[in-house]
């Protein structure tokens, strides 16, 4: 008797937090803050040029004045011209597209929903293929205004219009159907890029220059002044997003139910699109269609943490823009000293995952 | 109290509820029974203001329709007949989206604990490691129960009563753990809250409710006390079917027995 209430105690004792995954959420967010640093780092010194990862943390820690490891003015150009913007730039895409997956996912209630998957990025990029061929026509009064801005409010536009419609089509009374969502998707990106097809015939053969190089998703047109435009807008949804993760925690019981605690549903759902809406404009504004990271992100991490928005939508920003940063050094190396564009390396590593996403789930989706 | 008065519900061009009357008070459990698809439902889910109404509820002297969501989550909990969970919690993360809307009535400190308490009054202690898709049914509804119980853990706050609205809360239950959230309903009464509840089962209903609220085909058949509304009459014409009610002499109780043609 005495045995056993002590083995019961031990129990108690042990599993006092059981089923509570923050602090091992917590952990991982850590170590996912580390692994950015590395693969920022590793972006700044791998390319075509060997400016050394060992200079440019010496220069960092004592200075530009220490002896021969100190960088020349030429690596200094070449990493802070050219590799560190490109850094930036992939590292807030990455982020983007992860945290806008996640948010989606947990907006549909649905594990398999993604801006690129479900048209949403296609509907972004028509927005950008208008205004890059028609900024000087038809749009020239918007591009006039906006300037720099033009181009991430046009893919904005873009693919809020899609979002909006994908959401009235796939959802009815609280619940949104998978298979209505992913067919609606489907039918949605081909209407985008059947348009945007119209839009690159009648471009002239400049206009045709920048959106082959766009359209297939590349991080090599990085400049300041370009983060300079997306980089707020992608700043600020990010930032909104924290907001989102309780009531979309709320949400995984359903419209109904988060109703009933408390949640503002309406109001919730539209920031949510709103903010995809502008994370994935901006995102593909600057860097075309690179697919697939915003559904391995989240689910990578789902695995690691749990579905808890608090933790998953923090570490799928870390995760997203480490992984994005991966991608564009193999981008960048593997067929050196050409690159390969970036969305044809996540598309390589992500199909295939989202194959095996499928595979594990056969039989649980009410397709 | 809650109260509602003349509400009707039209979805698209049917309407399914008209014109219902209804009050629970605090310290009561007040039931709803009638035939499926009789409306039961569907007049809870005005109740909670999750769908638009005609008519008029008051939650504790208030317009319902002029609370905000937070306000409303402040005062009632729905425990829904079923419920989809998206992603793989685990059950005390399920459990604790109860606090979600903020003030369970407990300090900070004891809102940690919360989970385990409540997992422990619906009998799931030991359960909050596992992940909710992977319990049964039975176990789903009652860590659904445990999330409400979360939500308005304490009977009365600020001295206003709160409100448990149940939507047949042991339809997959065990008789033992039936009688557990019966058990934790009629608790919830006694500390000064209220409850709605709508259940199947008429002897269930007529052990545990203060008022019964008897529906069929969208309307308001009867209410009362279980000994005035569970006659004969009444429940064979509302159920359409043969029925016999009798009373259990040592404590005053309606039970009602089926019978077929051939008994």
């Amino acid at each position: 008797m005495a045995e056993q209430t002590l083995a019961g105690r031990i129990g108690m004792g042990r599993n006092a937090n059981e089923g509570d995954r923050s602090a091992r959420a917590r952990t991982v967010l850590l170590a996912l803050g580390g692994f950015l640093a590395l693969t920022v780092l590793f972006s700044l010194t791998s390319g075509a040029s060997d400016a050394s990862a060992l200079g440019l943390v010496r220069e960092w820690l004592f200075g530009s004045t220490v002896g021969d490891a100190a960088l020349s003015a030429r690596d200094r150009l070449i990493i802070y011209d050219i590799r560190l913007p490109r850094a930036v730039m992939g590292a807030l895409v990455g982020a983007a597209l992860a945290v806008s997956g996640a948010v989606m996912q947990g907006l549909f209630r649905n594990p398999l929903a993604d801006p690129g998957l479900i048209g949403v990025s296609a509907g972004a990029g028509l927005g950008a293929v208008s205004m890059i061929v028609l900024g000087a026509g038809a749009l020239a009064p918007v591009s006039a205004l906006l300037g720099a801005f033009s181009l991430p409010m046009a893919a904005f536009v873009g693919g809020l219009v899609t979002t909006l419609v994908l959401y009235q089509v796939a959802t009815r009374h609280g619940q949104t159907s998978v298979a209505t969502m992913l067919l609606a998707g489907i039918a949605l990106a081909a209407l985008a890029m059947a348009v945007t097809g119209v839009l690159i015939f009648m471009a002239d053969d400049r206009q045709l220059r920048d959106l082959t190089f766009w359209g297939l998703g590349s991080l090599a047109g990085a400049t300041w002044q370009k983060i300079a435009a997306v980089g707020p807008v992608i700043v600020l949804a990010l930032a909104a997003m924290p907001f989102l993760a309780r009531g979309l925690n709320a949400l995984a019981l359903g419209e109904a139910t988060a109703g009933h605690l408390g949640v503002p549903v309406q109001r919730l759902k539209y920031t949510a699109i709103v903010g995809v809406a502008a994370a994935v404009g901006a995102a593909v504004a600057v860097s075309g269609g690179i697919g697939f990271v915003g559904i391995v992100v989240p689910h990578l991490l789902r695995l690691m943490i749990g579905p808890d928005n608090r933790y998953l939508l923090p570490a799928s920003a870390l995760l997203g823009s480490a992984l994005l940063l991966l991608a564009d050094a193999v981008s960048r190396t593997i067929v050196a000293p050409a690159e390969l564009p970036i969305g044809i390396v996540t598309a390589l590593a992500g199909a295939p995952f989202f194959l095996w996403i499928l595979l594990r789930k056969r039989g649980l989706l009410d397709l | 109290m809650i109260e509602a008065r003349g509400v009707s519900v039209t979805i698209g061009n049917k309407r399914i509820v008209s014109d219902i009357d209804f009050q629970v008070r605090p310290g009561e459990i007040a039931t709803m029974v009638g035939p499926n698809g009789s409306g039961k439902t569907t007049f809870l889910k005005a109740l909670s203001g999750e769908l638009a109404h005609g008519g008029q509820v008051t939650v504790n002297g208030r317009v319902m329709g002029a609370m905000k969501p937070a306000e409303l989550a402040a005062v009632r909990a729905v425990l829904p007949q079923a419920t989809a969970l998206a992603f793989p919690f685990t059950v005390r993360e399920i459990v604790k989206l109860g606090l979600v809307g903020g003030r369970s009535g407990v300090k900070a400190a004891e809102a940690e604990r919360l989970p385990e308490r409540a997992l422990a009054r619906v009998d799931l202690a030991g359960f909050a490691g596992r992940l909710y898709q992977e319990l049964s049914g039975g176990e789903q509804q009652r860590v659904q129960l445990a999330r409400v119980l979360c939500q308005v853990w304490t009977p009365v706050l600020d001295g206003a009563p709160r409100y448990l609205f149940l939507d047949e809360p042991v339809s997959s239950l065990d008789i033992k753990h039936q009688l557990i959230i019966m058990g934790i309903a009629r608790e919830f009464a006694e500390g000064g809250g209220g409850v709605v509840a709508i259940l199947h089962d008429l002897n269930l209903t007529a052990m545990v409710s203060d008022r019964v609220f008897v529906m069929h085909r969208g309307r308001l058949a009867a209410s009362g006390t279980p000994r005035e509304v569970l006659r004969d009459d009444l429940m064979q014409s509302v159920f359409d079917c043969r029925l016999s009610v009798g009373v259990l002499p040592s404590a005053d109780v309606p039970f009602v027995l089926p019978q077929t043609a051939a008994l």
